[in-house]
């Protein structure tokens, strides 16, 4: 297996005027290629600070992070554009919407951003809309729809330009057990399908059953297991 | 996709979305307006002016341009030697006033018969024409201006005159008095402002305007075709000064409704910003979908300016009028791209902080 994300003593410090808050203090890390990973620990202990990270949203304070091959802390903020552009999906717990387009608008939007126009990228959207069972909830907008199908609508969003990592920043967090677990199942099924790494932090035990490996994060440490 | 994303944003918003359309809107009618009534009135005087028939005009030689037709230095005697010139069938002195109750109207003095050979004469639309003294013409567009019947009495020049006729419009003035009874009410009997010189052969204006020049060396010769070309906003002292001002004013409107309209649209979609981030969407992504909305605002405001003027030049035609408006593509093209240029100016800022959101804090916006 290859790896496909490492990160190596990483270290993430805010700013806030003149105060200084370290979230991420030497965060060691290795995923393999088509890993389903789980990240858990307590509020505060930089987890999505990490994701953030990996995924080009903010730089790293210092430290590698190594992204298919490519080093974040080298990179300019348009690369990382590029990159997240090209190689990361987010999925965030509140969904993240956009509210004035429709569930089809949020998606063929990622592939227009992507610079997908084609028509492979149409196929696509079908596929995985049928995927997500979300056929009949195309033209409806975000409040339209039920937490559990905004949540798929983000997923179909996130990973309609197969980006090689999927990064989900406590998705089942604002659902029920039964939408929780649909889209668990329908993030294992992507996993499964497409080989895509995932990333996902939750606070809860069960969720991360669904997983390959868990992660412990404590005080912006990885805890050896 | 972008579009679909425009529009959406647009319409979840219509109060603000209709505010700075009405905002360019009333910028392009300001300038439309504004310019399409200058360039009217120049247009409508020339025409006017041209409507008497001459082919040349002799006048002082220190009456300035334009607007300048006014005070009596030519005396009328001089008219009879310009007759005598060979090529000039006939020439009509001229006395001119401004009247300044209810809006800016020049009044001719005239000889009607002399008038009459220059012109060809008045058409006459009720009464009849100058007889006495205390007798004027009006022209059909200031009569129904003011509502005015032959008959009637009319107040000029603080003296009260009865309205002998009224006449189709097009020949110098909007109102004609006999040229004694005018020279009497200024003080100045025996002379004119301005000679209207009509020559037998239009052809041979230049020959004549020459042969003129020797006879007349110290006054001002013009030839009707070149005076009006002439007769343009740039020519008239001040006007183009007072086009710009008006002109800096409307842009200064739209600028400021589309920089306010689209900064406050970007701190309430700052999360939105945050997430097409996420979405890897670029700055430049991010400042063409702020810039396109601008852009999309403003060209329905330039539609609805384009459409709001021309309708209230019909209603300003039905109110006043005397008021030419005269709207032109040239101007409405140039008016657009004015529109278009204080819009792209009033959103490069608030597009440019759009794309400079920090996308986590945006994302984690309330
Ligand atoms: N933009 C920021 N500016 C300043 N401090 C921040 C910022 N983002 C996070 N932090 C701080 O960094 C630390 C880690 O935050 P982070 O959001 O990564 O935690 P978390 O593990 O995701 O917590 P939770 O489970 O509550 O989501 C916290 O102390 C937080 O206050
Ligand atoms: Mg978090």
């Amino acid at each position: 297996m290859t790896e496909i994300i490492r990160i190596e003593r990483l270290h993430k410090i805010f700013r806030i005027g003149k105060v200084e808050v370290p979230a991420l203090r030497g965060v060691n890390l290795r995923v393999e290629d088509g890993e389903f990973v789980s990240l858990v620990g307590p509020s505060g202990c930089g987890k999505s600070t990490l994701l953030h990270v990996i995924g080009g949203l903010t730089a790293p304070t210092s430290g590698r992070v190594i992204v298919d091959g490519m080093d974040l802390g080298q990179m300019s903020d348009g690369l990382r554009t590029q990159l997240r552009k090209k190689k990361i999906g987010f999925v965030f717990q509140r969904f993240n919407l956009l509210p004035t387009l429709t569930a089809w608008g949020n998606i063929a939007l990622a592939c227009h951003i992507a610079g997908n126009r084609n028509g492979n990228s149409r196929a696509e959207m079908q596929a995985v809309i049928k995927m997500l069972g979300l056929e009949a909830r195309m033209g409806h907008r975000p409040y339209e729809l039920s937490g559990g199908e905004q949540q798929r609508v983000a997923i179909a969003r996130a990973v309609v330009n197969r980006p090689k990592i999927i990064l989900a920043d406590e998705p089942t967090g604002n659902l029920d057990t039964e939408n929780s677990e649909l889209v668990l199942n329908m993030l294992c099924e992507l996993n499964h399908k497409f080989g895509q790494t995932i990333l996902l932090i939750t606070h809860n035990p069960e969720v991360s059953t669904f997983t390959d490996r868990i992660v412990n994060m404590r005080d912006g440490h990885i805890l050896e297991s | 996709m972008v579009n679909r994303l425009i529009v959406a944003n647009l319409v979840a918003r219509p109060m603000r979305t209709m505010l700075s359309v009405t905002a360019v809107a009333v910028e392009m009618v300001l300038i439309i307006l504004v310019v399409g009534l200058t360039h009217g009135i120049l247009q409508e005087t020339a025409r006017r002016t041209a409507g008497v028939g001459a082919q040349i005009m002799v006048l002082p030689q220190t009456t300035s341009f334009v607007m300048g037709m006014s005070g009596t230095p030519l005396p009328t005697q001089l008219a009879d030697r310009i007759a005598e010139v060979s090529g000039v069938q006939a020439v009509a002195p001229v006395a001119t006033q401004v009247s300044s109750n209810g809006g800016v109207t020049m009044i001719y003095g005239i000889d009607p018969k002399r008038f009459d050979a220059v012109s060809g004469g008045f058409r006459f639309l009720q009464g009849r024409g100058l007889q006495a003294p205390d007798e004027v013409l009006v022209d059909d567009i200031h009569a129904r201006a003011h509502k005015l019947r032959a008959g009637q009495t009319v107040e000029l020049l603080n003296h009260t005159f009865r309205l002998a006729g009224i006449v189709e419009h097009g020949k110098g003035a909007r109102i004609f008095m006999k040229i004694d009874a005018l020279q009497d009410l200024l003080g100045a009997p025996g002379k004119a402002s301005v000679f209207f010189v009509k020559v037998v052969n239009p052809q041979q204006t230049a020959q004549v305007l020459e042969e003129l020049r020797r006879l007349l060396p110290n006054y001002q010769l013009r030839d009707m075709a070149e005076y009006l070309s002439l007769m343009t906003a740039s020519n008239v002292p001040g006007l183009n000064n007072f086009i710009t001002v008006m002109i800096a004013l409307a842009v200064s409107i739209g600028l400021l409704v589309i920089f306010i309209t689209m900064y406050s649209t970007i701190v309430e979609r700052t999360r939105e910003i945050g997430i097409l981030k996420s979405m890897g969407a670029s700055n430049r992504y991010i400042v063409s979908v702020v810039l396109r909305e601008t852009a999309l605002l403003t060209a329905v405001g330039i539609g609805a300016g384009i459409g709001l003027s021309f309708l209230l030049r019909r209603l300003t035609g039905v109110v006043f009028p005397t008021l030419p408006i005269l709207i032109t593509p040239g101007w409405m093209l140039r008016a657009g791209l004015i529109a278009l240029a204080a819009s792209f100016i009033g959103s490069v800022y608030p597009a440019f902080r759009a794309s400079k959101l920090d996308a986590i804090e945006a994302i984690a916006y309330e």
